[in-house]
């Protein structure tokens, strides 16, 4: 129950500080926006990795750091491990979270969309909920790579959600 | 390790001594030291020189209870045993000399009954030696036993040489060479089994002895290489001697130490050597750790301190030293840890450099010692002055008093007051400070190749620290400079205090008060850890000449800058003070974005506007701040812009400035105050006046009347963190208030052109048309700007995009453009008349240049330009005014542009279209046009000599009026014979005028006489022009051409003409007859039908069937009554040639005729109209 | 005794350097700590002679000098731990121990959110609790 309590507080707070950011900040710079939120997500990324690396080896390679945001750095953040990892190994990584926990609550509701359609504005629509969406996604962004960058390794990290709640993360490492 | 007796840097060899027959010594002791190991050879000419050998007689009473010794070790002991004590004596004799006179058999027998004496009471083995001329020379066995039993040696030790050959020469020599390796072996091992009995048996006095006999021991150990026992042995001594120096008495403690360490030293080295050449590194470096563990603390009183410094840095110098000789590498393949876990050998332990800075670190210890010691001990015990005489004693490392009085000679003991004095006399001749330098220096390159900068940087900085200390400024201040870019690169600021407080006083002993001014400033603004301790001002020289960090010295120093920039000098600095004439001119500095200065002052400027217009007024904000920690109030603040109009000057009114001082544009502010961290934000009104360029260059602020400090401007945008204090934990200001303008604001603006007061104007009138010559008039207004050396661009672009105006084919196979810019002509406004221009720079089809006249203002120009299309397209013209306002040549550079565009499109003016026509009801038949299959036959067929119609119509497609001067064809040149072709009707006056998308017709008659599967009939020929007023001249017409397309003319064997009333009355018959007229040669049969019409009952056949003679005609009537009025369709008749198998069915065209209900009544002038129905 | 902990950020800048002793050596220990990242840098860029301890935080001892020894920590985040210390016998494992709870201190420190990442550590709070640490280990090691 209080774990529950716990996790709906933090996803309570992810959405207020996106609604924060966006609707009232920076209403009218949603770049700007989505720059502030991602700094705030490298500055906790950067701190989490300072204390979940303690107890454990440097790494020798980028691999194995991505390894360590995939399997135990997420285990602590979500409970859960990366589903799935690729590499075109050349630097980039896609990681990509099945069941990503901070989307589980979001949803796009088909019926608000297809009263919608009757009237014009219905792509638009569409596209402020996937904006809304992308929103969310770039603290989770910027936490990976506040982790990453803490590691020594300089990236760029984008996300994509094609199919809620499956969410991938692609890094690039920055050479 | 230089310093070093031969003795002991190098292991010691085995002497052997040979005495009598000295002509073959060289060749016998070359052979000797020529083995493996070598030998060394005593060699004595003859038996008089034996008692060298002769131990020095000691006139000790062996009943006198043994007396404590009085030193541990004596200095020429192991050089005695090396060069003095051989293992053992041979004896050589010649054979002749023993076996033939008596007399000289007597001799040897006492020589070597001598020998014998001089070797006894030591162990040195004998061996005799009888030299023979030649192999064969038998000696008598006799006597060499006679000489054995006299030298009292077993037989083996006996050795004849066979002088003269050279086999048994060498064979005899091996054999003594053995021997003597033999007998050493068992000399070095008796004596030091003899010494080892001693220690074994714990038979000796003192611990002095112990050490001795320990020494020795391993001495002996060494000359057999018997290395672990050596080593073994050298270790017990170095242990029992550690523990000596606590219990031992007989020395006053200074000496004592004295000496232990003395002797410390030498068992060390032998250790290490031994160890390091047996390649045994590891060790050797654990050793070493122990031997300086162990005596690390064993400092002795104060005053000789020094003593063990200097001590401490030789052990560090000569294992420095060895290791490097060794030439040892970190062995790669032992574990991390050499060593044990716990005490783990690092790799700079494996490094030289690692001795000879630390040796380096001691040295300057020993300095400091030093310092301290002759500062208190000559104010103490001045008087008791140096004594004289003081040498080293015949023990290592003790010192004694040499007391002669008259002859006699006595040592004497010092106390250790006079040891001490003595010592401090003896370093006080010596400087330091370039040997330290030399460590330093060599520890600093060696670091440096192995990459380690930090290591290198502070062996760097110890070496500026002693050129500092040895008065050397230029050289200190030279390194110290070298070494604080790298403090400050990484932000050590508490190592920067210190090397920047060095580089502080050099700049002050060198006199460069801007150096001096600039290192304070900077010292003033560091930041300093909060935590480092208060300094306590005693140890100075550990600290440096700063002094510890601390907020407090940094606002002493800032102050002190402040006091001698305003000329008040404080007393401890009119010491060596500045030359006042220095301070009368002002100190520039300069500060740009890498200057470490840049924590001093940075100024940041911003302009409030991304771009503005010339002249016109603009804010631009200027913020300042420093790191000093105390307020800096600025006099004046000029700030620089590249266009030097823009500069201004802030000044602060708390200065009373001279008038002469102020500039006419300076602004009084209050105060120009920085306080510590803070930005000063100053916001200013600047009026560029140039276009272009705006950029803020620098900011001077004058500080304290004399000191101008320049800071390049910054642009808050691309502000880059301050050195040192970015990493301080402390919140970070903007340089604006404005947050955008703090991060995007540039120094840099773009001041844009002024609007240019000149129009142009193009005139368009509507689309142009192919072919014409397009004039399109440009005109310049000039409203208020005088146009200097004018001009105009024209050019042509394609509508639609993709640049030139013709096709990448086309370009290749003609020069033509579908659009091209012919000319330009010029209208000059006095003469009123059209002229060409003749400084048209340059035309291309689609781009050209025209200079353009001076205009006042108020002027105008204008000139039209001709364009030509050759094809429809939609244009672009762009044309653009680029002048200038004055007619300078500086000012020329700056231009002002105006630029216009235009699309305009072309179109084609007429189209034309043309039509063959047949005779009225008269139908050949035409083979080609029945067997060719239908569709792709585009060619017209025509009947041989007969009169073609040719009707061609020329529609106007544009939105004007044009006039048609001339329709024409023009049939080709070989043509004109074989057809002919006549023009029916024309234009009847000059020209016709035809309305917006009004068609005019022409009707020509076409009699071809050849047949011709494919005859070019010619070109028609259109000339027209538009219908304005204006252009009445011919010369506007436009030619137009366009080809008739190829048509086939044959022969027709069969014509049908349809004869009929050209009108009918209902109700009344009429007959209606069709001719078919054979024009061969042969009998035609022809099938022939009518098919029959609601509008008309006729009499005859429906079907028939005929002959044609040749070149007749056959006719077949029908009577017809029309039933309907109106145009109405005859009866459809289709004529069938058996032979050609062809079907001749004429147009429904010409089967019409019009019914009158009744008898019509109109005028004869009516009946013209009857052609025109048949057309439309 | 630890005379001198310090942590140096991944520019080789000094984040937090605070000497123990009473004399008046603090300027002697910077150098120290300084030197000893040339050690690190080694250390760290030529880890083929570190084969059995690859990759560990503790780095062991970097070097002696004079009468200190120093001992290196290098996290996986790249700040560097150096503590420099005048026992003469020092365990490995000790000084693992010291680390350990130093790096728990620091990270305690650095998670504060008011702490901005690679500034100097200001925390009155980390301080305390090195003092402690540089405490207890001085007695765990005499004892």
């Amino acid at each position: 129950m209080g774990r529950e309590v716990a996790e709906s507080c933090v996803d309570g707070v992810v959405m207020e500080m996106v609604a924060a950011y966006c609707g009232r900040f920076y209403a009218s710079k949603p770049e700007l926006a989505a720059r502030r939120i991602e700094a705030i997500g490298f500055q906790v990324g950067h701190q989490l990795t300072e204390r979940y690396t303690m107890e454990r080896p440097r790494f020798s390679d980028h691999l194995e750091a991505i390894k360590f945001i995939c399997k135990d750095f997420w285990s602590e953040l979500f409970k859960k491990q990366i589903d799935n990892l690729k590499t075109n190994h050349r630097g980039t990584f896609v990681l990509q979270d099945n069941h990503f926990r901070w989307l589980t609550r979001v949803s796009i509701d088909p019926s608000v969309e297809s009263i919608d359609a009757n009237e014009n504005d219905s792509t638009s629509l569409g596209d402020s909920a996937a904006q809304t969406t992308s929103m969310l996604l770039y603290f989770p962004c910027g936490i990976i790579r506040g982790a990453l960058t803490n590691l020594g390794i300089a990236c760029s990290v984008t996300a994509d959600m094609s199919n809620l709640p499956a969410c991938s993360f692609v890094v690039r490492i920055k050479t | 390790m230089e310093d070093y007796p031969e003795e002991l840097r190098t292991p010691p060899l085995t002497l052997v001594s040979i005495v009598g027959c000295s002509e073959l010594h060289p060749s016998i002791s070359a052979a000797l030291s020529s083995q493996q190991p070598p030998m060394n050879t005593l060699a004595l000419p003859d038996f008089s020189k034996a008692s060298i050998l002769a131990r020095s007689a000691k006139t000790r009473d062996p009943l006198a209870p043994p007396q404590a010794p009085a030193g541990i070790l004596k200095k020429d002991w192991l050089l005695k045993h090396r060069t003095r004590v051989p293992a053992a004596v041979a004896a050589m004799f010649r054979a002749d000399q023993v076996s033939g006179d008596p007399a000289q058999w007597l001799q040897a027998c006492s020589d070597l009954e001598n020998l014998k004496s001089v070797i006894q009471g030591r162990n040195t083995k004998l061996v005799v030696i009888l030299v023979q001329a030649q192999a064969g020379d038998e000696l008598s066995e006799d006597v060499t036993v006679a000489l054995r039993k006299r030298a009292e040696i077993d037989s083996k030790h006996l050795v004849v040489l066979v002088e003269r050959d050279e086999s048994e020469w060498t064979k005899s020599l091996n054999k003594l060479k053995s021997i003597f390796t033999e007998l050493c072996s068992t000399y070095y091992k008796d004596e030091g089994r003899r010494i080892k009995a001693r220690i074994e048996k714990r038979n000796f006095s003192s611990v002095e002895l112990s050490i001795r006999y320990c020494f020795k021991v391993a001495v002996y150990a060494e000359f057999r290489r018997d290395w672990p026992e050596a080593l073994k042995f050298y270790e017990e001594g170095i242990r029992v001697l550690r523990e000596m120096i606590g219990t031992s008495t007989r020395l006053p403690p200074t000496q004592r130490l004295v000496e232990v360490k003395a002797i410390a030293e030498q068992i060390h080295f032998k250790i290490s050597t031994l160890l390091l050449h047996a390649g045994k590194v590891v060790e050797a470096i654990t050793w070493f750790r122990k031997h300086i563990r162990s005596y690390e603390r064993v400092v002795g009183s104060p005053e000789v301190a020094f003593l063990h410094w200097e001590w401490f840095s030789r052990q560090f110098l000569v294992f420095g030293e060895l290791i490097e000789t060794t030439s040892t590498t970190v062995p790669d393949t032992l574990s991390p840890r050499f060593g044990t876990a716990d005490n783990a050998l690092t790799e700079w332990e494996f490094q030289p450099a690692y001795y000879y800075q630390l040796a380096a670190n001691y040295l300057r210890e020993k300095r400091y010692a030093l310092e301290f010691s002759s500062s208190s001990v000559n104010i103490t015990d001045g008087v008791n002055g140096i004594p004289e005489s003081v040498m080293p004693s015949v023990y290592v490392g003790q010192y004694v008093r040499l007391f002669e009085q008259g002859d006699t000679v006595a040592v004497l003991p010092l106390s250790d007051t006079e040891y001490t004095s003595y010592a401090l006399s003896e370093a006080e001749r010596f400087q330091d400070s370039y040997e330290i330098i030399a460590l330093f220096r060599k520890a600093y390159e060696s670091f440096q190749s192995l990459g380690a900068m930090r290591m290198a940087s502070a062996c760097s900085g110890g070496m500026a620290i002693e050129y500092y200390a040895a008065g050397d400024f230029s050289n200190a201040k030279q390194l110290f400079d070298g070494v604080a870019g790298l403090y400050r690169q990484e932000g050590w600021a508490t190592l920067l205090w210190e090397n920047l407080g060095y580089l502080r006083e050099c700049a002050r002993k060198l006199n460069s008060l801007k150096d001096f001014i600039s290192y304070s400033l900077e010292m003033a603004a560091l930041p300093l850890f909060s935590g480092s301790g208060q300094g306590n001002s005693e140890n100075k020289s550990k600290n440096g000449p700063a002094g510890s960090p601390t907020i407090s010295s940094r606002e002493n120093i800032h102050q002190e800058v402040v006091n001698i920039l305003e000329g008040k000098h404080a007393p401890e600095i009119t010491d060596d003070g500045f030359n006042l004439h220095l301070v009368e001119e002002s100190t520039h500095l300069d500060i740009d974005q890498i200057s470490p200065l840049r924590i001093v002052l940075v100024a940041c400027v911003a302009f409030h506007d991304q771009s503005v217009k010339p002249s016109s007024p603009m804010l631009v904000s200027v913020s300042l701040q420093s790191h000093l920690p105390s307020p800096v109030t600025i006099d004046k603040l000029e700030v620089q812009f590249n266009q030097s109009d823009c500069n201004f000057v802030i000044v602060s009114s708390q200065e009373d400035y001279s008038t002469s001082n102020v500039h006419d544009g300076a602004v009084q502010v209050t105060s120009l105050t920085l306080f510590t961290d803070k930005w000063m934000r100053l916001t200013h009104e600047v009026k560029p006046g140039q276009s272009g360029k705006l950029e803020c260059l620098a900011v001077k602020a004058t500080i304290s009347k004399h000191l101008v400090v320049c800071c390049q401007a910054e642009s808050p945008a691309s502000m880059e963190d301050f050195p040192l204090w970015k990493f301080e934990d402390q919140l970070e200001t903007l340089p604006t208030k404005d947050t955008v303008l703090a991060f995007s604001g540039q120094k840099l603006i773009q001041v844009e052109e002024p609007d240019a007061q000149v129009d142009v104007v193009l005139n368009c009138t509507g689309p142009a048309l192919v072919g014409e010559l397009f004039t399109l008039p440009v005109a310049i207004f000039s409203k208020g700007h005088a146009v200097h050396s004018g001009e105009l661009k024209i050019n042509l672009v394609d509508a639609k995009g993709g640049g030139l105006l013709m096709s990448p084919r086309e370009a290749e196979e003609s020069e033509s453009h579908h659009v091209e810019l012919l000319g330009v002509s010029a209208l000059t406004t006095e003469k009123g008349s059209k002229e060409e221009v003749d400084n048209i720079k340059k035309i291309q089809q689609s781009f050209g240049v025209v200079s353009v006249p001076t205009l006042c203002a108020g002027d105008s120009w204008s000139c039209k330009l001709e364009i030509k299309w050759h094809q429809a397209k939609s244009v672009m013209l762009y044309v653009s005014l680029g002048y200038s306002l004055e007619s300078i040549e500086e000012a020329a550079l700056h231009r002002l542009n105006v630029h216009r565009s235009l699309q305009i499109e072309g179109k084609i003016p007429m189209t034309v279209g043309h039509q063959f026509l047949r005779p009225f009801r008269r139908e050949p038949l035409l083979l080609s046009k029945i067997r060719s299959s239908s569709g792709d036959d585009k060619k017209s067929s025509l009947a041989l000599n007969d009169s073609n119609m040719l009707i061609v119509s020329a529609r106007n497609c544009t939105e004007v009026p044009l006039r048609l001067h001339k329709m024409a064809i023009e049939p080709d040149v070989d043509g004109k014979q074989l057809c002919s072709v006549q023009q029916i009707s024309g234009i009847s006056n000059e020209y016709a005028v035809l309305a917006p998308s009004e068609e005019y017709k022409g009707i020509f008659s076409v009699n071809p006489q050849i047949i011709s599967s494919n005859f070019r009939l010619g070109e028609i020929c259109l000339s027209w022009s538009r219908d304005s007023s204006l252009g009445q001249s011919q010369d506007n017409c436009v030619i137009m051409k366009e080809r008739l397309p190829e048509v086939h003319i044959e022969e027709s064997p069969l014509v049908v003409t349809m004869e009929c009333p050209p009108y009918v009355i209902l109700g009344i018959p009429f007959t209606f007859h069709v001719k078919i007229y054979n024009s061969t040669s042969l009998l035609q049969e022809i099938k022939y039908s009518l098919v029959d019409s609601q509008n008309f009952v006729f009499s005859g056949a429906h079907n028939h069937a005929a002959f044609i003679l040749p070149k007749t005609e056959h006719i077949v009537s029908h009577k017809l009554v029309p039933l309907g009025s109106g145009s109405q369709q005859l009866p459809r008749i289709t004529v069938t040639s058996v032979r050609y198998s062809a079907a001749l069915t004429p147009p429904s065209s010409a089967a019409t005729v019009f019914v009158y209900p009744s008898e019509p009544k109109f005028s004869s002038e009516k009946g013209y109209s009857a052609p025109d129905a048949c057309i439309s | 005794m630890v005379v001198c902990v310090a942590v140096v950020g991944h520019q080789n800048n000094p984040l937090y350097l605070q000497s123990f002793t009473e004399a008046d050596d603090a300027l002697k220990l910077h150098h120290v700590v300084h030197c000893s990242l040339d050690v690190i840098d080694e250390r760290v860029n030529n880890p083929k002679r570190n084969s059995p301890a690859l990759n560990e935080t503790f780095l062991g001892l970097l070097y002696p000098t004079e009468n200190y020894k120093v001992y290196g920590y290098l996290t996986n985040t790249k700040a560097k731990f150096i503590m420099v210390t005048t026992d003469l016998d020092v365990k490995d494992a000790d000084a693992r121990n010291f680390f350990r709870k130093f790096h728990a201190a620091y990270v305690d420190a650095v998670s504060n959110p008011f702490h901005v990442p690679g500034k100097k550590i200001a925390s009155r709070s980390f301080s305390a609790r090195v003092s402690t640490i540089v405490r207890s280990f001085s007695s765990g090691t005499t004892a």
